[in-house]
């Protein structure tokens, strides 16, 4: 660690200021409580009417893995951002407890690789999209046998095609026009992606 | 008034709020491994026995407020299971016999097994949380997390710090919904609610960061960034009951994984 105080011009660079923490932290606090509100009021009903296609807005769960990376430009954003997210609606109290420690870390994990895979580069709308659904394949790959462990093959299947979907759909695109409009309101005037 | 559910306390000082909060997640990861790994109804619910006595007799934590708690967790693993049980593989095999038969769908025994395994699953993974996190605050965690676990110590307090706002934005939520109403903002039908809560969704984000850049600005002013290596104010260190109590949920694990019925 160096005792240097960034300054504008490092900002691009790896290292996460003290800004750069706080911000993902605090609004990775936020969607923790909208997963919170999410898991016990809204995701029960839509699973018991709809089941298996509740899971067309599961892409709700991955939106920090997508809007943290594109505000502060760092690599670890996304699993940082869905972790802290995930603690938070767990000391909420959601029906998954503990487990949701394990789907917040492939979720985050999942968008983090592709992030990564472009050198923590590109922040544009295509890739946003694909790490929403690298975000949604990891979210399947741990729901699929924790939870649906005993569905038919078909309804395993469609829970799948659904989420990796929702995932590029509302998490992807919609991380994206969050964050456009997030910088229309000048409320990103601290971070590169401003610019 | 706050929308958010209050921490469960008030605890008391007993076994588990003296074991390190690592050591209890790592005991309770086997649990939830162990419920995870198998469709057998019977290793859950050794699961479900050995957590309830855990925190009828070590926990601390005041027994009364936990079943209000569970609650609304009982919808969800009602439905779970139903589903699981109505959408299972096994009831397409017709070289099982049915349980029940009403039209089209058709209830194996293989299936109503799984569907129990796994709603129960979710009975253990909620009663272990329990047991993991309400014996002791948010704060000792993140300093169990730090110095039990290496998690870097900037993210682990700038979390923390972050934490403390969780009740305002759930204020700011309501206050929003206010100030939208009074201004005769907002729409009617669903696709207009959904609407109106991302136009809310956007606002309390706003406030969100300027409170995050504000907090930023007042750690930096009081050297959080200083990159001096941290002391601890509350050391934490594995003792006796850390190692006693990870070995004696591993040994519960894997017991409700091999005994025979």
């Amino acid at each position: 660690m160096s005792n240097v105080v960034p300054i504008a011009g490092t900002s691009e660079s790896a290292r996460w200021r003290t800004v750069d923490i706080i911000v993902v932290a605090i609004l990775a606090v936020a969607f923790g409580i909208v997963f919170w509100a999410w898991d016990v009021y809204i995701w029960p009903w839509a699973s018991f009417l709809t089941s298996p296609a509740e899971y067309a807005i599961s892409g709700v769960w991955l939106l920090p893995a997508v809007v943290a990376p594109l505000i502060v430009r760092k690599p670890g954003a996304a699993l940082f951002a869905e972790m802290v997210a995930a603690v938070i609606s767990v000391l909420l109290g959601n029906q998954w407890g503990l487990d949701v420690l394990l789907s917040g870390f492939v979720q985050g994990a999942g968008a983090e690789l592709i992030f990564a895979f472009l050198m923590y580069r590109n922040y544009g709308p295509i890739v946003a999209a694909l790490a929403g659904a690298g975000a949604g394949v990891g979210e399947a790959l741990h729901d699929l046998p924790v939870y649906y462990a005993s569905y038919d093959v078909q309804y395993r299947a469609g829970i799948f095609i659904l989420d990796v979907i929702s995932a590029a759909v509302i998490a992807g695109i919609g991380g994206w026009l969050l964050v456009r409009s997030l910088r229309r309101t000048g409320a990103l005037g601290a971070f590169p992606s401003s610019r | 008034m706050s929308l958010l559910p209050a921490p469960l306390g008030p605890v008391r000082p007993d076994f588990l709020t003296r074991v390190t909060p690592a050591a209890r997640l790592v005991a309770g990861m086997t649990w939830l491994v162990a419920s995870v790994v198998t469709l057998d109804p019977v290793v859950p619910v050794r699961l479900t026995i050995a957590a309830l006595v855990a925190l009828v007799l070590w926990s601390g934590l005041p027994l009364r407020r936990i079943p209000s708690r569970l609650a609304p967790l009982g919808f969800a693993i009602l439905s779970l299971t139903a589903l699981s049980i109505l959408l299972s593989g096994a009831n397409a095999d017709r070289s099982l016999a049915a349980l029940v038969q009403l039209g089209p769908v058709r209830v194996t025994g293989p299936a109503v097994s799984a569907g129990l395994a796994i709603g129960l699953r979710v009975v253990v993974i909620g009663l272990t949380t329990v047991l993991v996190f309400g014996p002791s605050d948010p704060t000792r965690m993140a300093d169990s997390l730090v110095q039990q676990l290496r998690i870097p110590d900037r993210f682990a307090y700038g979390t923390l710090g972050a934490m403390r706002v969780a009740p305002f934005l759930a204020d700011e939520w309501t206050l929003i919904a206010a100030a939208r109403r009074l201004r005769g903002i907002g729409s009617g039908g669903i696709g207009g609610r959904i609407r109106d809560i991302g136009d809310r969704l956007l606002v309390m984000l706003v406030g969100a960061i300027r409170r995050a850049e504000r907090l930023a600005l007042a750690m930096d002013a009081r050297g959080f960034d200083s990159g001096i290596r941290r002391s601890h104010f509350r050391e934490l260190r594995a003792t006796w009951r850390d190692w006693l109590t990870i070995a004696t949920a591993l040994a519960i694990a894997v017991a409700a994984l091999i005994l025979p019925r």
